[in-house]
């Protein structure tokens, strides 16, 4: 083997170490509150995309379980306001404001539906 | 004085022959004329302003009380809140369809946020409604005393005559009462009986349906209604049916 060949070996297993390490386990599937409203989106996808690691939120922000954080009684925007849950973040410097651009995160009802049940829960609903 | 006047030979004096009292005396009958019109208006400028508005609008809002909802658009997250608190207070038959108010969706950029937009819609209690006018039996009227667009469902023969005329898809009808039925305000279930606010209004976090009453200039709704700053409408304005429901943004 030639010392070629050999420094291309290394960087072929090198890249596909990075490629499997990044491929974390995280929920692939966005995340739907129902509580205290409908149809508020999380997509674990495009906060990893940008970057961020599993214990910048899952130290004390969140749980690591999906929709735990709905059973409290302050799950409501005046605490994100405040700087609680996504509102952490989400004050304006850190990511945008969590009392601007609603609809990224409140898909509403209709929004839910189509994320859980597809084209097919659409089909057929024309007001 | 019947003195009779050739005009055909009458000479003009000129000017110059008409004395200074004269002159006097005829501007003074013109200003006597307008100081009076004109001091009138000037000295009590405030108060006949604010009676020129009082009269506009008790001219344009007849009703008493009359009751008119202002959707603040932009805080729709489309909870469907309201939806549900409606259909529990009316009894909406869960089918599909069959609805009182229901929310629309539509995608676009002028959003705030710019995706998509929720629009709550609901029956607009017209005041000029094309379904009392196509109704073959009366079935359905505008009340005369608090402007409602009612439902007497036993003159209701099922014809749907009224929710083909209405351009805001506010009617369906109830299987089960046998009758078209619609959005009332919550008049039967609610207003009747003392509460002050719809079933929808009450339901909605997020401040998106402000119920209230235009006949009252310190109403909040009258007061979003007639202020400048942010642009308010109505749905389908080109339809002529006026409508008591407003939309706002901003």
């Amino acid at each position: 083997m030639t010392i070629r060949t050999l420094l291309m070996t290394a960087v072929a297993a090198l890249s596909l170490a990075a490629v499997t390490a990044v491929a974390a386990d995280y929920p692939e599937a966005p995340i739907i509150y129902d509580k205290p409203v409908q149809g508020v989106i999380f997509s674990h996808k495009v906060h990893v995309e940008k970057g961020l690691a599993c214990d910048m939120c899952h130290n004390r922000i969140f749980e690591q379980q999906a929709k735990k954080s709905q059973q409290n009684k302050d799950f409501v925007m005046e605490s994100l306001y405040q700087g609680k849950y996504c509102g952490t973040c989400h004050n304006g410097s850190l990511a945008f404001a969590s009392n601007t651009r609603c609809a990224t995160c409140h898909i509403g009802v209709k929004g839910a539906k189509r994320a859980q049940g597809g084209d097919k829960a659409e089909h057929g609903e024309h007001h | 004085m019947n003195k009779h006047i050739d005009f055909d030979k009458l000479q003009n004096e000129g000017v110059e022959n008409v004395s200074n009292q004269e002159r006097r005396d005829f501007l003074k009958m013109g200003l006597a004329i307008t100081g009076i019109f004109a001091g009138g208006t000037i000295f009590s400028a405030i108060s006949t302003f604010n009676q020129a508005q009082a009269s506009d609008f008790a001219k344009k809002y007849p009703y008493n009380p009359h009751y008119s909802m202002v959707m603040q658009q932009h805080r729709c997250i489309d909870c469907e809140r309201c939806v549900v608190a409606c259909n529990e207070t009316n009894h909406v038959p869960k089918v599909h369809g069959a609805y009182r108010t229901t929310i629309l969706e539509k995608e676009t950029a002028d959003a705030l946020g710019g995706k998509r937009e929720f629009i709550p819609v609901l029956c607009n209690q017209c005041n000029l409604p094309q379904c009392t006018r196509v109704c073959p039996t009366k079935a359905t009227y505008k009340d005369q005393t608090t402007g409602i667009v009612l439902m007497n469902i036993k003159k209701c023969i099922g014809c749907l005559t009224c929710q083909e005329g209405c351009p805001y898809n506010a009617r369906y009808f109830n299987e089960e009462k046998k009758a078209v039925d619609k959005c009332n305000f919550c008049w039967d279930t609610r207003l009747s009986k003392g509460e002050k606010d719809t079933a929808c209004a009450h339901a909605c976090p997020a401040d998106v349906r402000v119920f209230g009453d235009l006949s009252k200039q310190d109403d909040r709704v009258f007061k979003i209604v007639h202020q400048i700053e942010r642009p308010v409408w109505v749905l389908r304005p080109e339809a002529g049916t006026r409508p008591n429901v407003f939309y706002t943004k901003g």
